[in-house]
């Protein structure tokens, strides 16, 4: 038995492993994998179903359901309300991201050993970590042929402007440009963890359920001793098959909105009510320029580079082209106006700007469901507003007729003297149309237990036998594309674990 | 033409998509008036509208309950959108296409927050749905597939030892424009 379906499992079933790992992105396949390297006996509970390369193909309407947790129909509360969307199967949200890998910068790095005190979450620290998952998930520049009309357009832009811009280095082995990487690659390049990490884990002797919704933690004499879940029908999305595993450690890998729901169940964390807030999720507004000239945006890598020159103040630009659906889901027009737009589709330049979180959220149990509540603050308001122009002068500078900015009372724009009006015009938060996919930070780890959820080692600090390895680690934002600092902190982690004997 | 068996639609390879949702003939009303209304009236096959929505319900099955119910009831009010914007007596499953996406482009661009958020997931869905079908790739001059799978022969080629070229790079521009 390697990786067990729905099919597979009978009723009341208890499976025993030294570690359990729930979740199976960037945290838990790394965490999970690391372990079994290290020779534990590790079990890998993931709520989605395994989908290998040779069934991953360009249809959103077959990818979305399959791959993206509630078909992608999640949503952060707030003003304004923000879309997010995060990966539910064999490899988590690394199966449908876009593979960049930056580290979190130097300065992110030397505030978190600043505020825990010690040198551990420091980049000296971390660098070790770094480079054994930059190795193993083959971060590396994109060969030229892999490269789109779109991102070298970006680029030209940034020149002429004067402005930084910097290649992306991404989890890719031979990448060749096919821009599926949000419904799963389907050439076998780039390096989630479903071809990275879990080979890996599974090769170490690792196990994995998959289709299970862990509902629960096991927990007796106040030590975590296991997880209890259900088994998720595929036909009919029921729970209907209890799932029990009993273990010696947990290791919750759910991403930075599940993993405190889980956790919240248990009423853990009351003590300093840490547990759920600091909820970051680095929002995105999108800024779509219509070129007069075909650009195939959809040929070529997601994203080529990004445009770095705002970094320090906490903004980055950059391109990514995403499938027709969608583009058009995000552009507020009905029946034939949409069609109208979409015909433009090819000369469309889809880029966007993200403004790192200056203040953060809350993650709370809901009825059936998350409660993520976020709402960007006049700080934040004021950066997107000016990186949108910014952008948008960009496009303008490019040669582009038209440009599809963000905002709800303005949504287009065909000249750059109609960018002058963005700060007049849009006063209100309310306006704006943010998008999410790097959600982080709601069980902080931390030297203090008044101040975080879980020690340096990962562990509760009020839940022995517990340990969190996933984006929700993040003390603060990182302002930056998150998987590898989240896999660098999960490497960390599991060389922290303490199995007991 | 599709050619690779692997990047076929329904691919049956254990990937089972859920059944739909079922719902009452009500909501079921409502479902295709507003997917009518939202898409765009051509091109569009014989099944393009019972597809879309047919699948609006089939990702339904995938939400959580109260996704499920703030959706429907979404729609419900939606419905009545005629009514309470004072701009009719009529439901919008009532009313010819036209009439019933205007009132739906009025909700799209409200000033008020809460009313635009009624649009978010009917727009969302049925458009991501609409343009993920075959007719709408060919208005909008769209084949992924011809193009993945040169990809993945060039990978695959690649893997064997061959390197790709210059000729193999994606350009359509000579050069960017000055
Ligand atoms: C579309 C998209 C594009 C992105 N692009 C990039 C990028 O280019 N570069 C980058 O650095 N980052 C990117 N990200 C973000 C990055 O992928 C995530 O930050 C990272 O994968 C989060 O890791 P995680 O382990 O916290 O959660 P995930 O990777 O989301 O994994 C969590 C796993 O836990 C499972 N799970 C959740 N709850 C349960 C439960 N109760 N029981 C069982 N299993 C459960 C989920 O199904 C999922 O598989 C992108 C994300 C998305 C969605
Ligand atoms: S661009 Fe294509 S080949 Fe490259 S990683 Fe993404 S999906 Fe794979």
């Amino acid at each position: 038995m390697s990786i067990l379906a729905h099919r597979d499992y009978h009723a009341h079933q208890t499976f025993d492993a030294e570690v359990v790992v729930v979740g199976t992105g960037a945290g838990g396949a790394v965490a999970g994998a690391e372990l079994a390297e290290a020779g534990r006996d590790v079990l890998f509970v993931e709520e989605g179903g395994y989908h290998p390369t040779s069934s991953l193909n360009p249809y959103l309407t077959e990818s979305i359901p399959r791959l993206y947790r509630d078909a992608g129909a999640t949503m952060i509360m707030g003003r304004p309300p923000i879309p997010y969307a995060e990966g539910r199967c064999v490899g988590g949200s690394t199966l449908v991201n876009g593979g960049m890998t930056w580290r979190a910068p130097e300065r992110v790095l030397k505030e978190w050993q600043d505020l825990t005190g010690q040198p551990d979450l420091g980049s000296k620290a971390l660098a070790p970590f770094f480079d054994r998952v930059e190795e193993r998930i083959h971060a590396k520049p994109q060969h030229p042929v892999s490269v789109g009309e779109d991102s070298r357009l970006l680029e030209e832009g940034a020149r002429r402007l004067g402005w930084r811009y910097e290649h992306n280095r991404r989890a890719q082995d031979r990448c060749v440009g096919s821009n599926q990487c949000l419904t799963g690659c389907p050439t076998g390049a780039k390096q989630s963890t479903l071809l990275s990490y879990m080979p890996r884990a599974l090769s170490f002797g690792a196990r994995c359920l998959t289709q299970v919704r862990v509902h629960e933690l096991w927990i007796e004499r106040g030590r975590c001793v296991g997880v209890i879940g259900k088994a998720v029908n595929p036909r009919t999305r029921r729970c209907d098959i209890d799932v029990r595993v009993r273990s010696k450690v947990v290791v919750i890998s759910c991403g930075a909105v599940q993993t405190p729901y889980l956790l919240l169940r248990h009423r853990l964390g009351r003590r300093n009510s840490q547990l759920g807030k600091n909820f970051l999720c680095h929002p995105n507004a999108k800024v779509v320029a219509i070129y007069p000239f075909d650009l195939h945006a959809w040929q070529g890598v997601s994203q080529g580079g990004q445009i770095r020159e705002f970094l320090e103040e906490g903004v980055v630009m950059a391109e990514n082209a995403v499938p027709p659906g969608t583009a058009a889901a995000q552009i507020p027009v009905l029946g034939e106006e949409a069609l109208e737009m979409m015909r433009h589709y090819n000369r469309m330049a889809m880029t966007g700007v993200l403004v790192e979180d200056s203040h953060a959220g809350t993650v709370t149990r809901g009825f059936d469901a998350p409660l993520a509540r976020y709402s960007i603050n006049a700080y934040d308001h004021e950066r997107f507003l000016r990186g949108v122009r910014l952008l948008a002068t960009l496009h303008f500078e490019m040669g582009a007729k038209q440009v599809v900015l963000p905002f709800s009372n303005m949504h287009i724009a065909n000249s750059v003297d109609d960018l002058r009006q963005i700060e007049q015009t849009q006063r209100s938060r309310s306006t704006i149309e943010l998008f999410t996919v790097h959600l982080m930070g709601t069980c902080r780890m931390g030297s203090d237990r008044r101040s975080s959820v879980v020690n340096l080692r990962g562990e509760l600090w009020d839940l022995p036998g517990c340990y969190v390895a996933d984006a929700s680690l993040f003390p603060t934002a990182v302002g930056v594309n998150p998987q590898v600092t989240i896999m660098a902190l999960a490497t960390m982690v599991a060389q922290r674990v303490e199995v007991p004997n | 033409m599709v050619t690779s068996p692997v990047l076929q639609r329904h691919p049956d390879d254990s990937w089972t998509l859920a059944a739909p949702r079922t719902v009452n003939p009500r909501t079921q009303r409502v479902l295709l008036a507003l997917a009518d209304a939202i898409m765009p009236a051509s091109p569009r096959t014989e099944t393009t509208l019972e597809d879309v929505t047919r699948h609006a319900l089939v990702c339904l099955q995938y939400m959580p309950r109260s996704s499920v119910m703030a959706f429907v009831a979404g729609m419900r009010l939606l419905n009545w959108a005629p009514l309470w914007r004072l701009r009719g007596l009529r439901l919008l499953t009532r009313l010819s296409r036209d009439e019933a996406r205007r009132h739906l482009v009025a909700v799209t661009q409200s000033r008020w927050l809460p009313v635009r958020m009624l649009m978010y997931g009917p727009l969302g869905l049925f458009m991501s749905t609409y343009f993920d079908q075959d007719c709408a790739h060919r208005a909008i001059d769209y084949d992924p597939v011809p193009f993945v799978e040169e990809r993945i022969e060039l990978r695959r080629k690649w893997l064997e030892g061959e390197e790709p070229g210059a000729d193999q790079e994606i350009h359509h521009l000579p050069v960017v424009p000055p």
